[in-house]
C-alpha cells in the first residue's frame, strides 16, 4: 500500500509531475505519493495559471501554510536546526484521474507576503482568509482579508510557532501516556494486571 | 430587580435590528436558527424576498484542531479527528492514519483494511441518511425524517457493536484496527476480532436499509411540492465547483463523475463493484438524488466486502511507542460530505510537526455567496440544506 | 322540557351565559378532539406512537394537559411590541372562526340562525382572520414575524378568491345561499352536489388548506425558515388562541365544505325523521373524513414557495372556478 521513496521504478505520477514542474519552472519531489512541486515566490499566480490552463488542474482542493521555527512555544521543537521561514502551500488536483499535486514556496518570516490567488481560483478566497488570521501572511489584491474564524478582536497569529498553548502553560507536555500494550508486547504490571 | 429597558432594546436591535425602511433589510439568519446545521451565520441582505448579497460568519465552533495536534501524539489525535464531521465518525479517522502509516511504511493486514472499508461505508450510509432526513424536513415534510432515522438506528447499533462508540468510535490504530481485548484482569492476552454475528446482522440490516432507500424514493422523489422546490433551485455548474473546491456528491451531482474511492488506494475499493452517482443539472434535486442512491451503491460495497473478507490479523506489528520518521505527506479520503485529506509533516517525533487539515465542508460553503446571489428567501433554505454541510466540518 | 327551565333560559342574561358557556366549551372542544386526531394521526404515518402517557395508554387527556399548561405560562410581550395591537390579534383570528359556527346546520332544526346569505356571511368572516394575521406579524417586533405577515397577507388574500368563486358553482345549483336552503336543494336533487361540483370541491379544499396556512401551503409559518413566522413572538394563552383557531377553522371550514358539497346532515337512503337524531352524527363523519385528508396532506407533503404559491392560485384555481361558474351557469339555464 506505500511506496518508499527508495524504490526502483518510477513512480507512476513521475512524468506528469516533471512536466508541471518544467512549465512552471520549478522544482519536482515525489515522497510518500504526494507529488510537490516548489516555485520561487514571483512566479506564484503565473504558475497556478499555467497548471489550471495547460495541466488540467483545475480542481482546488486547499491552500495553508508551515511555519517552521527552531523555537517553538508548544509542542516539540524541530531535531535538526532549520531556515526560518514560512511556507505556502496549496494542492491542485484534475477531475479526471486524481493527480494532486501540491506547490509550495517560501516566504519571509518577517514580512511573509504574495500576490493572490483569487483570481485564478476562486475558491482561494476563504483558504487565504485563514491562512492570514492564522499566520500572519499578507495576501496582495484581496478583495476581503479579514477574519474568518476568530473573533475581530482576535490579537495574534495562533498557528505560528511562536504562539503559545494557554493549556500547556498551565501544565506542561506529558510525554508518552499509552494505557494499551501492543499484541505480543511486554508486559507491564498496572492498576488491571498487579503483578501477583 | 428592575430591567433597563434601553439595555434591553439595544440588545435586541444588536440581535435583529429592526429596521423597518422600504429600502432593503438585513436579515440575520442564525446562528441559532431550525435550519442552519449548526452555529452557521448568514448576514443576508434581502428586497423582499430576494436576497441579493450573502456573507457567510463561520467561526462559531472553531476548535483548533490543527494547533491541538502539534502537542498530542498520533494516537492521541486519533480520539480527537472524528469529532471533525461529526456525523459521519469513523471516516474522519482513516485518511489521518493512513497518512501516518504511509509515513512509517507499514503494511497494513487485509482483514484490517476490509473492516475500515465495511465501517467507512457504513459511516457514510449514515450520514446519508442524516441528510434525507433532515433535507425534507427542512422544505417541510416532516414524515422522511422518521423513516430515515430508523434505519439510520440500525446502522448506529452495528457502528456501536464492533467499536464501542456509535458517533465517535477512535477505532483505528496505526497498523490496523483496534484488536479488542477482553474486560478484566484474565484476558490481556486474548485478542477479539469482530463480535459474533456481526456479519449476519449486517447482511440484514443492508437489506432493510436498501429497502428504506426504496421507501423514501417513493415517499419523496415523485413528489410535484418536492419538485417545485428544488428542480432548477441552486444550479452548481461544474467549473465553478471545481474553481471553489466544492467535492463528493455536490460535485457529482454537476455531472463530474470524480469519486476519489475510484482513483485513491488508500482502502481496497478496486476489489468491489459499485457505481460512481452522478447527476445531469446540479441542482438542489439532483444532489438529493445522488445521496440517496449512494446510500444503495454502499450497501452493495459492505455485503460484498462480508462475503469476501479474508483471516488474518487484525493490526501490524508496530512498536510501542509511535515515533512517525521524517517526511511529509497527504493523503485524501473520500468521506460521505466530499474530499477529506490530511497533510502530515513529520519530523521524526510522536506528534506531527504540522497538520493540515481539508475538510470538505469547508470548501463546499465557500461558494454560499455566489450560489445564493438572487436567491429566494426559502430557496436559501433550499440551497444550504442540499449541500449538506456539518459546521464541525466547517469550522475543525 | 320542564316550566322552570323555559322560564330560566327566557331570562336574557342567563340565556347569555348560557350561550357564552357553551361557546367556551365547544371550541376547546373541538380545537382539542381534532388535535388529538392530528397527533395520533400523523403518529401512525410516521411509525410512532403518538400521545401515550397523558390519560392511560391512549394519551387522550394530552391536550387537555396542554391547555392547562399554555394557560398558566408566562405572558411575555415584546418591549418593542405594538402593545394594543398585538394584544388583539389573537383575539381577532378566534373571533373569526368562532362566528363561523352560527351558519353550521347539524340538523333539520340544528343550526344556530339559519340566514338567508349563510354562506355570504360565512366567507366574508372567515375574512377577518386575514386581518388579525396581518396584525400579529406586524406588531410583533421581529423580522421573521414581519415576513411571515407580509407572506401570510398576500397567500391569505390571493386564497380568498379561489374560495368564494367556488362555493357560487354550488350556490347556483341550489339556487338559495341560506345553509339549510342549500342541503335541502340537495335532498330534494337526491345527489349530492359533488357528483358535478367535483372542480368546485376540489378548489375549495385546496383554497381551505391555504386559508388555514397548513402544508402546503403554510410558507406564513414555516417553520424551519421563520422559525414561527408571525406566530413567533407569541407565548402562552395568546399562542393557545392561534392554535385553537386553526383547528377549530379545520372543522368549520370541513363542515361547510361537507354542507355545500357532501350534502351536509344528509345521507342518501336516510329518512327525513330519523335525521334529526343522526343528522349531526352524518356531518360529523363527513368533517372527520376531510379532517383526516388535510391532516394526510400535511405529513405528506413539504411547502410551497411563496410565488409558486401566488402562481397557483392566480394563474390556476381563479380560472378554473370562472369556467367552473360560466358551464355551471349555462348548463342550469339549458336544462
Amino acid at each position: 500500500m506505500t511506496q518508499s521513496p527508495s524504490e526502483t521504478e518510477a513512480h507512476p505520477l513521475q512524468g506528469f509531475v516533471d512536466g508541471v514542474a518544467a512549465a512552471v519552472g520549478g522544482t519536482a519531489e515525489i515522497q510518500f505519493d504526494t507529488a510537490k512541486v516548489r516555485v520561487p515566490a514571483e512566479g506564484w499566480v503565473e504558475a497556478h495559471t499555467t497548471a489550471r490552463d495547460q495541466h488540467d488542474l483545475v480542481f482546488f482542493s486547499w491552500l495553508s501554510a508551515t511555519d517552521w521555527a527552531n523555537t517553538v512555544e508548544a509542542g516539540d521543537s524541530l531535531a535538526d536546526e532549520v531556515e526560518e521561514r514560512i511556507e505556502l502551500m496549496t494542492a491542485l488536483s484534475d477531475l479526471t484521474e486524481g493527480r494532486l499535486v501540491i506547490f509550495s514556496t517560501d516566504l519571509d518570516k518577517a514580512d511573509p507576503r504574495i500576490p493572490t490567488l483569487v483570481n485564478v481560483y476562486a475558491g482561494a478566497n476563504w483558504h487565504e482568509r485563514e491562512a492570514h488570521e492564522m499566520f500572519g501572511i499578507d495576501f496582495e489584491g484581496h478583495p476581503n482579508l479579514i477574519h474568518l474564524y476568530l473573533p475581530d478582536s482576535f490579537v495574534g497569529n495562533p498557528l505560528r510557532k511562536s504562539y503559545p498553548l494557554l493549556s500547556r502553560e498551565v501544565k506542561p507536555w506529558p510525554g508518552t501516556v499509552d494505557v494499551e500494550a501492543m499484541p505480543d508486547g511486554a508486559d507491564e504490571p498496572s492498576r488491571e494486571n498487579p503483578e501477583s | 430587580m428592575t430591567i433597563d429597558s434601553d439595555v434591553v432594546r439595544h440588545l435586541s436591535e444588536a440581535q435583529v435590528s429592526v429596521e423597518l425602511e422600504t429600502g432593503d433589510m438585513t436579515l440575520n439568519i442564525g446562528p441559532q436558527h431550525p435550519s442552519t446545521h449548526g452555529v452557521l451565520r448568514l448576514v443576508a441582505r434581502v428586497d423582499g424576498e430576494r436576497c441579493f448579497d450573502v456573507k457567510p460568519v463561520i467561526g462559531y465552533m472553531h476548535r483548533g484542531y490543527e494547533k491541538l495536534a502539534e502537542v498530542r501524539n498520533y494516537p492521541q489525535i486519533t480520539t480527537i479527528v472524528n469529532r471533525i464531521d461529526w456525523v459521519s465518525g469513523y471516516a474522519n479517522e482513516v485518511p489521518f492514519i493512513t497518512a501516518a502509516e504511509k509515513l512509517m511504511e507499514v503494511e497494513v493486514p487485509e482483514r484490517a483494511q476490509y473492516i475500515r472499508l465495511i465501517l467507512t461505508e457504513m459511516a457514510r450510509i449514515s450520514s446519508h441518511l442524516v441528510f434525507n432526513a433532515s433535507y425534507p424536513l427542512e422544505l417541510g415534510a416532516a414524515t422522511p425524517l422518521f423513516f430515515a432515522l430508523r434505519e439510520r438506528e440500525r446502522v448506529l447499533d452495528l457502528l456501536e457493536s464492533v467499536t464501542g462508540g456509535r458517533f465517535h468510535p477512535n477505532f483505528n490504530r496505526i497498523g490496523g484496527v483496534k484488536p479488542a481485548y477482553g474486560s478484566g484482569s484474565n484476558t490481556r492476552k486474548q485478542i477479539q476480532d469482530l463480535p459474533a454475528g456481526f456479519f449476519a446482522e449486517t447482511r440484514v440490516a443492508m437489506d432493510q436499509v436498501a429497502e428504506a432507500v426504496d421507501q423514501l424514493e417513493d415517499l419523496v422523489a415523485g413528489n410535484e411540492i418536492i419538485l417545485a422546490r428544488t428542480r432548477g433551485v441552486g444550479v452548481l455548474p461544474p467549473e465553478v465547483a471545481a474553481a471553489y473546491g466544492v467535492s463528493g456528491p455536490n460535485l457529482r451531482a454537476s455531472g463530474v463523475p470524480f469519486d476519489l474511492r475510484k482513483t485513491q488506494d488508500y482502502l481496497p475499493y478496486d476489489k468491489f463493484d459499485f457505481d460512481v452517482i452522478t447527476a445531469p443539472n446540479g441542482d438542489c434535486w439532483d444532489r438529493w438524488h445522488v445521496r440517496l442512491q449512494e446510500i444503495r451503491e454502499s450497501t452493495k460495497i459492505v455485503q460484498q466486502a462480508i462475503d469476501s473478507i479474508p483471516a488474518g490479523p487484525l493490526q501490524a506489528k508496530v512498536p510501542k511507542v509511535i515515533k512517525v520518521p521524517a517526511g511529509q505527506t497527504y493523503v485524501r479520503a473520500e468521506n460521505p460530505k466530499g474530499e477529506m485529506g490530511y497533510y502530515i509533516v513529520s519530523d521524526g517525533g510522536q506528534g506531527p510537526y504540522r497538520l493540515k487539515i481539508r475538510s470538505a465542508s469547508f470548501s463546499n460553503i465557500s461558494i454560499l455567496p455566489w450560489i445564493l446571489e438572487g436567491a429566494l428567501v426559502p430557496d436559501i433554505i433550499a440551497i444550504m440544506g442540499s449541500l449538506d454541510f456539518v459546521l464541525g466540518d466547517v469550522d475543525r | 322540557m320542564p316550566e322552570w327551565v323555559t322560564d330560566l333560559f327566557s331570562n336574557f342574561w342567563v340565556s347569555l351565559g348560557g350561550k357564552l358557556a357553551l361557546v367556551a366549551l365547544l371550541i376547546p372542544l373541538v380545537g382539542m378532539v381534532i388535535g388529538f386526531a392530528e397527533m395520533k394521526l400523523s403518529a401512525k404515518m410516521q411509525y410512532r406512537i403518538g400521545p401515550y402517557f397523558a390519560g392511560g395508554r391512549w394519551g387522550w387527556a394530552q391536550l387537555i394537559a396542554d391547555g392547562v399548561k399554555f394557560f398558566q405560562k408566562e405572558d411575555i410581550i415584546p418591549t418593542d411590541a405594538d402593545r394594543p395591537v398585538f394584544k388583539s390579534a389573537p383575539i381577532l383570528v378566534l373571533v373569526g372562526t368562532v362566528a363561523l359556527f352560527v351558519v353550521i346546520p347539524f340538523g333539520p332544526n340544528l343550526i344556530f340562525r339559519d340566514l338567508d346569505v349563510g354562506i355570504f356571511y360565512a366567507l366574508a368572516i372567515s375574512s377577518l382572520s386575514t386581518i388579525g394575521v396581518l396584525m400579529a406579524g406586524w406588531s410583533s417586533a421581529n423580522k421573521y414575524s414581519l415576513i411571515g405577515g407580509l407572506r401570510a397577507a398576500g397567500q391569505l388574500i390571493a386564497y380568498e378568491l379561489p374560495l368564494v368563486l367556488a362555493v357560487v358553482g354550488s350556490v347556483i345549483m341550489a339556487g338559495t345561499m341560506s345553509m339549510q336552503g342549500i342541503v335541502q336543494a340537495q335532498i330534494d336533487a337526491g345527489y349530492p352536489y359533488v357528483i358535478f361540483q367535483f372542480v368546485g370541491f376540489a378548489i375549495f379544499m385546496i383554497a381551505t388548506l391555504a386559508e388555514l396556512t397548513r402544508i402546503p401551503f403554510d410558507m406564513p409559518i414555516a417553520e424551519s425558515e421563520l422559525v414561527m413566522g408571525y406566530v413567533t413572538e407569541y407565548s402562552g394563552f395568546r399562542f393557545l388562541f392561534f392554535f385553537l383557531a386553526e383547528f377549530a377553522n379545520m372543522f368549520t371550514m370541513s363542515a361547510i365544505a361537507a354542507t355545500l358539497f357532501l350534502g351536509g346532515y344528509w345521507l342518501p337512503g336516510v329518512p327525513e325523521d330519523v335525521l334529526a337524531y343522526a343528522g349531526p352524527v352524518i356531518l360529523i363523519a363527513k368533517v372527520f373524513l376531510l379532517v383526516f385528508v388535510m391532516i394526510w396532506f400535511r405529513w405528506t407533503f413539504p411547502r410551497f414557495r411563496e410565488d409558486q404559491l401566488q402562481g397557483l392560485a392566480w394563474k390556476w384555481l381563479v380560472p378554473l372556478a370562472l369556467v367552473n361558474i360560466a358551464v355551471t351557469a349555462t348548463l342550469k339555464v339549458v336544462l
